[in-house]
């Protein structure tokens, strides 16, 4: 920990917000004002704890004295990652991510497949004259589920005549969970070669297809020189200027689940409303946890790559049987790793659940 | 004790559809990235957690051009206290001839060591050939495919052996002597980026490999890269599912799987 970090920690009053925000505190060993004394009175903790965590930022984003207990647990995290004491799975996805540039460890060169798998005609970034980058997560660009999305925001924009590029096999992972997991040196070499190749391509605007590869890249790493949106913002600002037209009817109950790195992270939470919302025969729900309040799918903060105790509800399946209270057909998302989370519960509800792009494309 | 492992810069081609170029005479490494072999991983941890246990130092030699530094590296972050490049650009496609090469360094240089350590085999060529044959130029015995290092004792090893049929030796091999390491020995440890970039400060000296090849050549050529015959491909049912499922099964009772 650097001299700024211990005195943030030793600001905390020991108020308890965070662990009363927390998503995982509570149901599981995670307390996170618990956590933050015991590093204040330099007494041991459970590293087995410190996994649970799932980087919502709720913590950090409501602690009233911006200790950021979130930051010390990646922190904590990056001692255990210096000193090898990671479990197996997470260990294997950091070293993937060297290796391949993507924690699953898919080769880099099978990185634009979506593309040819599609048959779509997407252009590399440097054939393209607007310097609009279309920037897939790693979810998007291996898993077959996922990659759907960058498929049908390509045929949006294109269909639109909206131009833009893609880096193909040059595109490497945002680090966005990389740092999450405590491995700031690797995170340090995934910001330099993306940076570098968004420098050597001229990127003006880049639309994000993940909120996480977005809140990595406009947020950490330092000063850029051109816009960062996630994918909602440019279809809703699309939608609002008529340049992309909704002709049919959507005639299905939806609930929106906001994602903690779109929403309560970067504040976007009326463009996917508002996109929702311009579905004539939509009726959009909310979830009594919404917006800021949003409960975390327990996607982020490396999670994907490390199975906690199974001994507890998972806040996937909280928000899936809410969804079927609230008599919702679909969970509509705008995040892959929610998508997922989310999918995997749903199923047994019969409930539906649909990236935004989906639902738009069985509309436009 | 001083234990010297073999280490190699290898392709990480288990992802990849492997391109052959120039008429066969090559294949197209250029955007794969590269690694430890794997098997060098379990070997070179092997003898960090010996001496770890019983004092010592691991020594880690690797054969191969300038970019083969990434695995030095990569073993000094692991624990390794140094590391040696036999450098040359030109890959040697024949392991007799990499083995005579290291046999000649180790007599040249009068390097020291209780244990040698190889992987089982290379990921890229999977010879499985260079330790047993370095240790018969070094007149030591050897002992192949080692799943577990039991007991370190004065003058012996007493290591098991992996076979076939799920079977196990347990055999006491008299040191020095060199031992290929199989994989699942152990768990490698994690070497994050600010331990690789810590090691970077060790010196890992270099020695033109050139040196050590007098008179030496290689008994193995490379004539051409062809990929394997293509398998015939999945059969597909035609027609709906009622009339699928029953072609199926007659497929099946064909086949005898279905009486």
């Amino acid at each position: 920990m650097g001299p700024l970090e211990i005195k943030r920690v030793f600001s905390c009053i020991q108020c308890g917000k965070c662990t009363g925000s927390c998503p995982e505190s509570g149901r599981t060993p995670l307390n996170v004002r618990i956590l933050v004394r015991r590093s204040q009175l330099g007494h041991g903790i459970d590293n087995s704890h410190l996994w649970y965590c799932t980087s919502c930022g709720t913590c950090t984003l409501r602690c009233p004295r911006d200790v950021k207990p979130s930051e010390l647990i990646f922190s904590i995290r990056g001692l255990l990652v210096e000193s090898g004491e990671i479990s197996l799975s997470v260990q294997k996805a950091l070293e993937n991510t060297f290796l391949q540039k993507n924690p699953w460890g898919r080769a880099r060169t099978k990185r634009a497949e979506w593309v040819s798998k599609a048959g779509l005609d997407v252009k590399h970034i440097k054939e393209v004259s607007e310097k609009r980058l279309l920037l897939s997560c790693c979810v998007h660009a291996y898993d077959p589920r996922c990659s759907v999305i960058p498929v049908n925001i390509s045929r949006i924009l294109g269909r639109c005549g909206v131009e833009f590029g893609i880096l193909g096999e040059e595109e490497a992972c945002c680090g966005n969970e990389i740092r999450r997991l405590g491995e700031r040196g690797l995170f340090e070499e995934l910001q330099e070669e993306n940076t570098s190749n968004f420098r050597k391509y001229g990127i003006r605007e880049i639309i994000a297809l993940s909120p996480h590869c977005m809140n990595a890249i406009s947020k950490e790493y330092g000063s850029v020189d051109f816009k960062v949106y996630h994918y909602t913002e440019v279809l809703w600002m699309m939608i609002k200027e008529g340049q992309l037209r909704i002709e049919k009817e959507y005639k299905k109950r939806v609930i929106y689940h906001d994602p903690c790195f779109l929403g309560k992270q970067n504040g976007i939470f009326e463009e996917p409303r508002n996109i929702l919302k311009s579905i004539s025969g939509l009726e959009l729900i909310e979830f009594s946890r919404s917006r800021e309040n949003s409960l975390c799918c327990e996607g982020g903060g490396g999670r994907m790559f490390y199975e906690v105790g199974t001994n507890y509800e998972r806040n996937a399946k909280i928000r899936v049987n809410e969804a079927f209270e609230r008599k919702a057909e679909v969970i509509a998302v705008s995040c892959p790793f929610c998508l997922m989370t989310l999918e995997e519960q749903a199923v047994e509800k019969g409930i539906e659940v649909k990236d935004i792009s989906e639902i738009l494309m069985e509309v436009i | 004790m001083k234990i010297l492992v073999f280490v190699k810069r290898v392709a990480a081609a288990q992802e990849e559809e492997l391109k052959i170029i120039k008429d066969g005479e090559d294949i197209d490494l250029s955007k794969l990235p590269f690694k430890m072999n794997d098997w060098d991983s379990y070997a070179i941890e092997e003898a960090i957690r010996i001496v770890e246990k019983a004092g010592g130092q691991v020594a880690a030699i690797s054969i191969g051009d300038r970019e083969s530094d990434d695995v030095l590296r990569r073993s000094i972050a692991m624990g390794a206290k140094e590391g040696f490049l036999l450098n040359r650009d030109k890959p040697i496609i024949d392991p007799v001839l990499r083995a005579k090469l290291a046999f000649n360094f180790i007599k040249g240089e009068n390097v020291n060591f209780d244990v040698i350590f190889t992987g089982v085999q290379a990921e890229d060529d999977q010879f499985g050939v260079f330790g047993g044959y370095l240790a018969a130029l070094l007149g030591l015995p050897y002992a192949s495919m080692v799943v577990r290092i039991e007991d370190l004792g004065e003058g012996y090893m007493v290591v098991r052996r992996e076979l076939e049929g799920g079977l196990i030796e347990r055999i006491k091999v008299s040191t020095p002597c060199i031992l290929s390491i199989q994989t699942g020995i152990n768990e490698p440890r994690y070497v994050s980026i600010m331990g690789i970039r810590k090691a970077s400060q060790v010196e890992r000296k270099v020695y033109e490999a050139s040196l050590y090849m007098e008179g030496l050549f290689s008994g193995i050529e490379l004539l051409k890269w062809s990929y394997p015959p293509k398998k015939e491909g999945a059969k597909l049912l035609p027609g709906d599912m009622d009339a699928a499922c029953k072609e199926l099964l007659n497929i099946l009772r064909e086949k005898g799987v279905y009486q």
